[in-house]
């Protein structure tokens, strides 16, 4: 499968420190072991690549011999999920690994020792839970420099 | 067993003559040995736990200088100072003595205020100083109004308000807050003028450590004072002169007490106390606490919440010069530390006196710029509830030990940032601008204020 990325999303996943091989990485994990998040058309698959998790939301397009993967957007975030704390409300998202809706809900985030929950969108049968963008790139970004800067 | 671990120049403790001096470890103990021609020699000691002493190494910076120093010649540190070609960092907090008048007269005093003559510099002074602070400075530019006592001046608020309108970012006034105890409506126009924080000196939570330190109990006053802060939204640091003698044994409970008074209370800086001013003794070791020892303290008195662990150099001075630590105060009361050791140094030490300046000025700005304010109700337990704690309830404990005549190191003057401003035009490293000799006389404090003196 070829995973296409538009300059316009290199730019932004390169000023969040995310490689090119990592995101191709992500859709091909998720397309091959069949794990990721649906909805109408679009997908969000995600990995741990060391200390970091890799989101890539992307579309698939049929082309004349395969697939295609149009990336919209990729993330990332380096606190590991833990427990499902809740799952309150309905949301468009399928998984697809066991076909139930995915919920959202609240999730045990762990940094520097430190857990604390987050909301994610969380499916219950498979104990798996999925961090969204604006968290990923407001809160969590804020949280792990907020670490990070008191290194200096 | 001794090995001499490190070589430096210091000053003799009679004559003030530069020396060379070894720095010995010994017992796992580290002394500064120096040997004047003509007065002999001396041992002080400036570190327990050699490793630990090594180890900081690994935070120093790469310093910069300043882009224009009043002193052309070099080779001559520390005696002509100003500062000069061979002085390492630039400056990231300026002290401006605007008076050495006081309205208390403490045993303890670093700026023998009350004595011999009277400094008290007119406005056409104080706009000459702060010339030579924005002629110097590089933004943004921060400045400690001290004294003897800042608040005994009426004018202050003008101070201030000159200061402001020439270009300084940030001023912070050094007090020891009587006046603004007893008098809410001046502590109003001081923040009116733009004060932006106070640098508020508090030894202790009982009045025994008072009558040792300022020779009367100004428990209540001090108390007082932080109402009045609190109600008019002014931020304050205690600032606590630490001795084995006095008060090492409160430390934890001036921790305790900062907690309650979060967030009026930003910081707590503990001042091991050091051998110049108005401390008329010749110190032996164990009158000296070095950072180590005061560490090991707040670990001991905060049973671990705060532990040595958390204090890291602020890599802009010298890594022996000081050691800080940052905390969010969590919901149930107690101190999460953001700073560890273990973590490792900054990656990025170069330039790190304009990053220290800017914190000074801002503390948490980045934090707030990067997300909006939260809407949710029950942010308890969140990330965004950790977030929102850390932009307000926050606590800084640092210290910063003065050197003496007895501990100076001529390379870690070349890496100070923090600089006493001049009536003569110059800024220089504020242990430096201090250090007196056994017998009272200094290299520059009462040699220049003297000549501006008023009667």
């Amino acid at each position: 499968m070829d995973v296409k990325i538009p300059n316009e999303v290199m730019e932004v996943i390169g000023k969040r420190g995310i490689k090119e091989a990592d995101v191709k990485d992500v859709v091909m994990t998720a397309e091959s072991a069949k794990k990721k998040l649906k909805s109408n058309g679009r997908n969000l698959a995600k990995k741990k690549i060391g200390d970091v998790t890799v989101y890539v939301d992307y579309e698939l397009e049929k082309g004349i011999l395969k697939e295609h993967a149009n990336v919209k957007s990729a993330y990332s975030h380096r606190m590991s999920l833990g427990d499902i704390v809740n799952a309150t409300d309905k949301t468009n998202w399928i998984c697809v690994h066991c076909g139930e809706p995915a919920m959202a809900g609240h999730v045990a985030m762990t940094y520097m020792q430190v857990t604390r929950n987050g909301p994610a969108v969380v499916c219950q049968k498979c104990k798996d839970s999925w961090v969204e963008e604006y968290l990923a790139t407001k809160t969590l970004a804020a949280a792990e420099g907020l670490f990070e800067k008191k290194r200096a | 067993m001794s090995e001499i671990i490190g070589k430096t120049e210091s000053l003799c403790p009679e004559c003030l003559k530069t020396i060379p001096a070894e720095k010995i470890a010994e017992d796992d103990e580290i002394y500064l040995v120096k040997t004047c021609p003509d007065h002999g020699s001396f041992k002080s000691l400036i570190w327990r736990g050699v490793a630990d002493y090594k180890d900081l190494e690994r935070y120093a910076c790469v310093h910069s200088k300043a882009p224009r120093i009043a002193v052309k010649e070099s080779g001559t540190c520390p005696e002509v100072c100003g500062l000069c070609p061979d002085h390492q960092q630039h400056t990231c907090l300026v002290v401006l003595e605007i008076t050495n008048s006081c309205n208390l007269k403490c045993p303890i005093c670093f700026a023998s205020a009350n004595e011999r003559y009277r400094f008290h510099p007119s406005m056409d002074e104080i706009r000459g100083m702060f010339q030579t602070i924005v002629d110097y400075v590089q933004h943004p530019i921060a400045v400690q109004i001290s004294g003897g006592e800042p608040t005994i001046r009426d004018d202050l608020p003008d101070v201030v308000r000159m200061g402001k309108s020439m270009g300084v970012d940030y001023i912070e006034v050094n007090t020891n807050a009587v006046r603004l105890a007893e008098d809410i409506e001046y502590l109003k126009k001081i923040k009116e003028a733009g004060v932006d924080s106070l640098y508020f000196s508090f030894d202790g939570v009982t009045g025994d450590v008072f009558m040792k330190t300022c020779g009367r109990d100004l428990f209540a006053i001090k108390v007082k004072a932080l109402e009045n802060c609190a109600s008019v939204g002014m931020g304050v640091t205690l600032v606590t002169v630490v001795s084995p003698g006095i008060n090492l044994h409160q430390v934890g409970d001036v921790i305790n007490f900062a907690k309650k008074w979060i967030p009026t209370v930003k910081g707590i800086h503990f001042q091991p106390l050091s051998y110049f001013g108005r401390y008329p003794i010749v110190p032996k070791d164990e009158d000296r606490v070095v950072l180590p020892d005061l560490l090991k303290e707040i670990e001991k008195q905060t049973n671990g919440e705060l532990r040595a662990d958390n204090f890291i150099p602020t890599s802009c001075a010298n890594v022996h010069c000081d050691a800080k630590s940052m905390s969010i105060l969590m919901e149930d009361g107690s101190l999460f530390p953001l700073t560890q050791r273990a973590l490792g140094p900054p990656r990025e030490t170069k330039d790190v006196a304009s990053k220290t300046r800017k914190e000074i000025c801002d503390l948490w700005r980045y934090i707030e710029e990067s997300i909006g304010t939260a809407g949710q109700d029950d942010l308890d337990g969140t990330w965004l509830g950790f977030i929102e704690r850390a932009k307000s309830r926050y606590l800084t404990v640092s210290s910063m030990p003065f050197q003496d005549v007895w501990n100076v190191e001529t390379e870690r003057l070349r890496n100070c940032c923090i600089h006493t401003v001049t009536p003569d035009g110059r800024l220089i490293p504020f242990c430096l601008f201090n250090i007196n000799s056994l017998n009272g006389g200094t290299l520059y404090r009462h040699e220049i204020f003297s000549k501006f003196k008023k009667g």
